[in-house]
């Protein structure tokens, strides 16, 4: 009997296997191997694709019936889905393999996280009253499109700076080489934090409008809320340094890495240290 | 008079200028960080004993109880707000000078100085060359404006060409947002209702402050009921709700949380729920004396014990108490006696040895209770323009993702037998993309021009 459990167990060791075969065919110069990365990757997002779905009826069976976007466990693995989902349309549409090793890692540490961590509850639980909504499903997936666009933008920083700080140090090393030509770096940047910040906005503004429905307040200065504000701040800042001051390069990369790591705290951070409207989150 | 106009323009500057919106970010997010680190809407007296006199003192004078009410963080806010209104208006005029310029005076030179520019040539004759050129242009891009003189051609297209007001529209969108809020904060109230089930209030408690105001329709509460899934988690709370003016039923309607009920602009929100007690029956005990006396009190109501002059009430109720069941807190005052003392009673355990104030054995023989569903109350009449300013905002980020100002001007002269054509092209944004989109257009037209 397959089971979403099973599925998605499967799905924590494929994304390994696609990050290691990016790694690979970017270090060894290999087009078949990153080739090989991509199939992998496709194929996991399908199998993780059944995962949910199945995930989705289980609870139906259970008696639950609710959409698997839920709990921590829930968000993890929706998460890597989101980052995968969104790195392979990029993929298709520049023709570019090299980059996947970042997206393909963090899909993995997700579903590692969300699998091993005896912290998360993979059980599939009843809804709370309070997130009886079908708001739920548009704020979580909203929301972590934006994440997930984030996170993408964050494994390009990453790679450029190492390009530059490379290039800069005189010995251009041949990974980096193969890697898209900074100015191609620069704008993928660039547009993954514009549809990014479009999906933030999208998830905050859900996310006020359901606190309006269900508690009376829109806004109410929760920790979650006030850090993905502080989120939705860097990054506006990182769209107008760069289009009204010019800011390039390394300085829009560093704080795209600075954008992500508020991206990180709003979904880690607040849920285990500060406490508030999103508790349920925590589990 | 100079000197004036100087430090005008330079405030001015300064006002719209992006290191003032940065510099108000910064200070902004930092604010709420410390919002967020420390537990907001504590009392003085909770802050003093966490955090000593001499630190807690400054986090009160300074607000950082309270954040996100403190006059500072509001005048960043409104600071945010200028900055805004500021910054648009400086840049407008420049906006539309970029919307309705289409280089009047076309001419090779300026074209070959854009970096974005080729220069191709044609055999074909100069009528035909001007014509496929106009064609290709408006089949492969937009249509043109072409100007067309004896032995020149000039043509200019653009797509996206209002792109460049996208922008205000955002800004607009969250001077909306913040005005909406204002709007919401100055004419309209947050607060909390209790309702005994079969009992109606129009009283309610505003969250800010101890006011409470009174409503122009009463709320009785018909039902409440809870119910569990098996886990013993909560599934639904729903209150069973009558609106009531003048004694008659105006409205009624079930809410649950997530599904509130609206009246007049007042919405009620399902909150919270709770047991209360209304009366109790219990038996006071004094061995000594050798009293028993059975008293019906109601709840915090003070009642005495006949032939002693001694005072009890029963101040408190817990429907479970540390896992022994309920439990009703009762207060005793002795006759002459300052000061009084008091117990939790045990209701289900009526032997407990703890059952006892002073002189009395203490049995509680019957509780009537009941539940209360708790409302948030809330009227928002800044709410439709916070969510007005909602849809331009996604309205406006979603154009602003999908469309960028593209401009290409050709230029075309006789050269003796051969025409010489320079194409030129600019983009407010997205730069990469737009050259490869200047790159197949300049391949359409070289293939167009070679036969």
């Amino acid at each position: 009997m397959v089971t979403s459990s099973l599925l998605l167990s499967l799905t924590t060791f494929a994304y390994f296997g696609s990050a290691a075969l990016y790694l690979g065919g970017v270090v060894f110069r290999l087009k078949s191997v990153l080739t090989l990365g991509s199939l992998v990757a496709l194929g996991t997002l399908v199998i993780q694709t059944a995962g949910i779905v199945l995930r989705w009826r289980e609870s139906y069976e259970l008696g639950y019936g609710h959409a698997p976007l839920s709990n921590l466990y829930e968000s993890l693995v929706f998460a890597a889905w989101a980052i995968m989902l969104l790195y392979l349309i990029m993929e298709y549409r520049t023709k570019q393999r090299t980059l996947g090793v970042f997206p393909a890692l963090f899909a993995f540490l997700a579903m590692a996280y969300a699998s091993f961590s005896t912290s998360v509850d993979a059980r599939i639980q009843p809804l709370l009253p309070a997130l009886k909504s079908n708001w739920l499903i548009a704020h979580v997936i909203t929301c972590f499109l934006g994440y997930a666009a984030f996170a993408i933008a964050c494994g390009i920083s990453i790679v450029y700076i190492l390009r530059r700080s490379a290039e800069g140090s005189g010995r251009p090393s041949p990974i980096l080489a193969m890697m898209p030509e900074p100015r191609q770096l620069d704008e993928l940047n660039y547009q993954l934090i514009l549809f990014g910040f479009l999906w933030l906005s999208l998830g905050i503004i859900t996310g006020s409008v359901w606190a309006n429905s269900a508690w009376g307040t829109y806004w109410s200065w929760d920790p979650k809320e006030t850090w993905s504000l502080i989120t939705w701040l860097v990054y506006a800042a990182v769209l107008h340094a760069r289009t009204i001051q010019g800011w390039r390069g390394k300085r829009v990369a560093w704080l795209s890495l600075l954008g992500f790591g508020c991206v990180l705290f709003t979904y880690f951070g607040v849920n285990f240290l500060l406490s508030g409207l999103h508790s349920y989150a925590t589990k | 008079m100079e000197q004036k106009t100087g430090i005008w323009q330079r405030m001015g500057k300064a006002l719209g200028s992006l290191k003032l919106t940065l510099f108000v970010f910064l200070v902004l997010a930092v604010f709420s960080i410390i919002g967020t680190l420390l537990p907001q809407g504590m009392t003085e007296h909770d802050l003093h004993d966490r955090f000593g006199g001499g630190l807690g003192q400054w986090i009160v004078s300074l607000g950082f109880h309270d954040v996100y009410r403190t006059g500072w963080f509001r005048a960043f806010i409104l600071l945010l707000c200028l900055n805004l209104i500021v910054c648009s208006l400086q840049r407008l005029p420049k906006s539309f000078k970029l919307i309705s310029r289409e280089e009047q005076s076309l001419n090779r030179e300026k074209l070959v100085r854009l970096s974005t520019h080729v220069e191709m040539t044609s055999r074909l004759s100069w009528a035909d060359t001007q014509s496929r050129l106009t064609k290709v242009l408006s089949e492969q891009f937009a249509p043109p404006k072409v100007r067309q003189t004896s032995d020149s051609y000039a043509a200019y297209a653009v797509r996206g060409k209002w792109s460049p007001l996208i922008v205000y529209g955002v800004h607009l969108s969250v001077l909306l947002i913040l005005f909406g809020a204002l709007i919401g904060s100055i004419f309209g109230f947050k607060g909390f209702m209790q309702i005994l089930e079969g009992e109606s209030s129009n009283e309610v408690m505003l969250t800010s402050g101890r006011q409470s105001i009174t409503l122009p329709f009463s709320v009785r509460c018909d039902r409440f009921d809870v119910s569990f899934y098996d886990t013993g988690t909560p599934k639904e709370y729903r209150s069973d709700l009558t609106v009531l003016r003048n004694g008659e039923t105006a409205h009624s309607r079930s809410i649950r949380v997530n599904d509130p009920m609206t009246f007049e602009g007042i919405t009620f929100y399902q909150s919270s729920y709770g047991t209360v007690l209304k009366l109790a029956e219990v038996e006071f005990y004094d061995k000594g004396a050798g009293i028993t006396e059975k008293l019906t009190m109601n709840f915090r109501k003070t009642a005495t014990i006949p032939g002693t002059g001694d005072r009890v009430q029963v101040v408190q109720y817990q429907p479970e108490f540390s896992r022994f069941g309920p439990a009703v807190g009762v207060v005793l005052q002795k006759h002459g006696q300052p000061g009084s003392t008091g117990s939790w009673i045990l209701v289900d355990m009526p032997d407990f040895h703890g059952n006892r104030i002073e002189n009395y054995q203490v049995k509680v023989l019957r509780t009537e209770t009941s539940q209360y569903t708790g409302l948030q109350v809330k009227k928002d009449p800044g709410v439709w323009m916070v969510y007005a300013g909602f849809t331009l905002m996604l309205i406006g980020i979603g154009l602003a993702y999908h469309s960028s100002q593209r401009k290409i001007w050709v230029w075309a002269g006789p050269q003796g037998n051969v025409q010489h054509i320079v194409v030129a092209g600019r983009t407010n944004k997205n730069s990469l993309a737009f050259e490869a989109e200047f790159a197949r257009l300049c391949g359409r037209l070289q293939e167009s021009l070679r036969d």
